[in-house]
């Protein structure tokens, strides 16, 4: 397997499209990074700039420490899996994975052997015999990546490989790539604009939007420390909540004025605004869904910390509850338990979690403190 | 080229043709070239007259004549009258063996998709049009045309492009249907370089652009950089102008992704101005300055491509 280095990485096309600006990144053997973002973000050609399948405009990009700007390909040591795939429809599974390999004049014992290890690593041990047609969509994702297998590349790349299957198989399919991952210990790179896959499978995950890197880190990282507004609202689902706050200062302490509401910054987040001259400024206040809570325990145990409300919207997930209620003309969203007793038009009462709240700068929507 | 030479030749290409194995015992000195043409206009009738292939090449390019069509396509067991979609795909270097072997796997010996070579880097898919319960014939067509560049992207680790036609119904509008995925080809290619799939009727203003004769886009051009029309613009314009729009012309987000101080982007759009007289935070000259800089492009690149 291969690391991988990339160096001020751009793409402009020639009718003045900047698909991506100054990437920076260095992928060590084995790992398996995800680039995520939105759609347009910039992270599909970037992945095709490491396959070879886009001209590089600036930059250097190395694998193994040899730079493959100009190296076509097929010459790169890599295997893909895109969204599209599609299986040879006359063949068996086997045919389907020795294909490339018998286009390439390998020997037919070597074939077998590549093909059955790769078999093995997915449990198509016992379907090497089947079409296509008589396979399931799990089942023909499997074949897919088993194509790229019995390459024994370097590096795999995929772009949205599970985008075309079901939220059901996509689950399941998720843990195979995970296991294949750890089978192999191959290095990935792994495209998807879904936040959940990015934070299930990879060791670290790349944010990206309008071409440019937003943050690099692992996914524990990215969900409790985002670097700004973007992330911070990119990754978790409910998305975290954002709200107006001024910044007051009142004795030794420091207040987030909310219209009517008060709350008290704790001490790892004063320090911050004090420094960077926040005070008497509006920032953003960011808050996660589950860390508003509707419990007594809370709220009796945070009195600086509380706000009021009516619920507009109760949603029951089984395992969760959605509460939706306004707070000074802002919707927010708690994640509460479903014992819970409130529901559509009661009044509310929450306590925010103040160690886990995000403070964002209003302009450049850059992290204040985390 | 020897006479003998040529006629072995000719009596080559018709063997391959038809299978018949001629051999000429004699013929008069000098008469060689009409001999071989002669030979070689049998084995086009016979391709014609019996290869599906060579008959919808001919079909491609208008070389029959529309009273013949249907009675050739049901000789050679193709259904004159069904809904098809024609793909052309367009490959970086020549089509060589393992792109032809991957595009084959896509597309197995079915009676109802037929692979048309064009040239060396062209080649025309010509699929009936299949659609899926809940899925619309726009999104099929799109879905095939993507699962092609995947594949050879994938597979044979090569780069293509890949446009299609609207559909049509009878193997008479073959012809204007090759016309149409050229053409989302070309125009695809010039406004739309990121994007590798291009369907005929999604080229946007670059279909009226690609229409309009060269002095027409040159006093175009006029009217906005008066004499000085610039060739192609300067890379900090074209980068400014072309976030400033991704942006919805929003100055605050366009400093913020420029990495710019939003003095510097006004003083940058402000250059613009004095020199086109367009305010870009304005519409309207925001419009007129983006087709502009489409109908730049399309000069630079049908100049670069004329002195190729």
């Amino acid at each position: 397997m291969a690391s991988l280095s990339l160096e001020h990485i751009e793409k402009k096309y020639p009718n003045g499209f900047h698909a991506v600006k100054d990437f920076n990144l260095e992928i060590a053997d084995k790992e398996f990074i995800i680039f995520v973002g939105p759609s347009g973000c910039g992270k599909s050609t970037t992945l095709r700039m490491v396959a070879g399948l886009e001209d590089i405009t600036s930059g250097t990009l190395k694998i193994d420490g040899k730079v493959v700007n100009d190296v076509e390909p097929k010459d790169r040591d890599i295997a893909m899996v895109f969204q599209n795939y599609a299986l040879y429809p006359h063949m068996t599974v086997y045919d389907n994975m020795a294909f490339a390999l018998k286009l390439r004049k390998v020997p037919k014992d070597e074939i077998d052997k590549k093909v059955r290890e790769a078999a093995r690593i997915l449990d198509l041990d016992k379907l090497l015999d089947r079409k296509p047609k008589a396979l399931s969509g799990g089942q023909r994702q499997r074949v897919a990546m088993g194509r790229a297998i019995v390459r024994n590349p370097k590096v795999f790349l995929m772009d949205e490989p599970l985008s075309n299957l079901d939220a059901k198989l996509r689950v399941q399919m998720r843990i195979e790539i995970s296991k294949i991952h750890k089978n192999l210990g191959a290095t990935i790179i792994y495209v998807t604009h879904d936040q959940t896959e990015a934070m299930t499978l990879g060791t670290r995950i790349v944010v990206m939007k309008d071409g440019v890197v937003q943050q690099v880190d692992t996914p524990q990282n990215l969900y409790n420390k985002p670097c700004n507004l973007f992330v911070a609202g990119f990754i978790g689902s409910p998305q975290m909540n954002f709200i107006d706050a001024k910044v007051e200062a009142a004795g030794g302490d420091l207040l987030l004025k909310i219209g009517e509401y008060t709350l008290k910054v704790p001490p790892a987040k004063k320090a911050a605004l004090e420094n960077g001259g926040y005070v008497g400024k509006t920032v953003i206040l960011g808050i996660r869904p589950e860390d508003l809570h509707d419990e007594e325990v809370y709220i009796n145990n945070a009195p600086d910390a509380v706000i009021h409300s009516t619920i507009k919207v109760y949603e029951l997930l089984g395992a969760e509850v959605f509460l939706y209620f306004d707070v000074n003309g802002t919707q927010l969203t708690a994640r509460v338990n479903p014992r819970t007793t409130l529901r559509t038009g009661d009044k509310a009462v929450f306590a925010l979690d103040m160690e886990k709240i995000h403070l964002f700068d209003k302009e450049t929507e850059l992290t204040i403190a985390n | 080229m020897a006479e003998e030479e040529v006629i072995q030749k000719a009596l080559a290409d018709l063997r391959q043709a038809t299978g018949l194995d001629l051999a000429l015992k004699s013929s008069p000195a000098g008469e060689a070239a009409s001999v071989a043409d002669g030979l070689r206009r049998l084995a086009l009738a016979y391709r014609e007259k019996y290869n599906k292939i060579h008959f919808l090449q001919s079909l491609l390019t208008g070389r029959v004549p529309s009273y013949h069509v249907q009675d050739r396509a049901r000789r050679l067991h193709i259904d004159p009258e069904e809904a098809r979609v024609l793909y052309l795909m367009e490959t970086g270097s020549s089509l060589d063996e393992l792109l032809l072997e991957v595009l084959k796997g896509l597309f197995p010996a079915r009676s109802d998709t037929y692979l048309i070579p064009v040239s060396a880097n062209l080649e025309a898919v010509l699929c009936p049009l299949r659609t899926k319960s809940g899925v619309s014939p726009e999104e099929s067509c799109f879905s095939l045309a993507r699962t092609i560049v995947d594949t050879m992207n994938t597979e044979a680790f090569t780069r293509v492009r890949v446009s299609y036609s609207r559909s049509f119904h009878s193997l008479l509008d073959l012809s204007s249907a090759f016309q149409e995925a050229s053409l989302a080809l070309k125009v695809g290619g010039l406004f739309f370089s990121e994007q590798t799939v291009f369907p005929y009727n999604r080229l946007g203003i670059g279909r009226l652009i690609y229409r309009l004769p060269g002095d027409l886009c040159e006093n175009f051009l006029r009217e906005i950089f008066g004499d000085e029309i610039p060739e192609a613009l300067d890379a900090e314009t074209a980068v400014t102008a072309a976030q400033f729009f991704q942006n919805n012309l929003n100055i605050a987000e366009t400093a913020r992704q420029l990495h710019v101080h939003r003095n510097t982007l006004i003083y940058r759009l402000e250059q613009i101005q004095h020199r086109t007289g367009l305010d870009l935070r304005n519409f309207e000259d925001a419009a007129t300055f983006k087709i502009a800089s489409m109908v730049i492009n399309y000069l630079a690149t049908e100049r670069n491509s004329a002195h190729e």
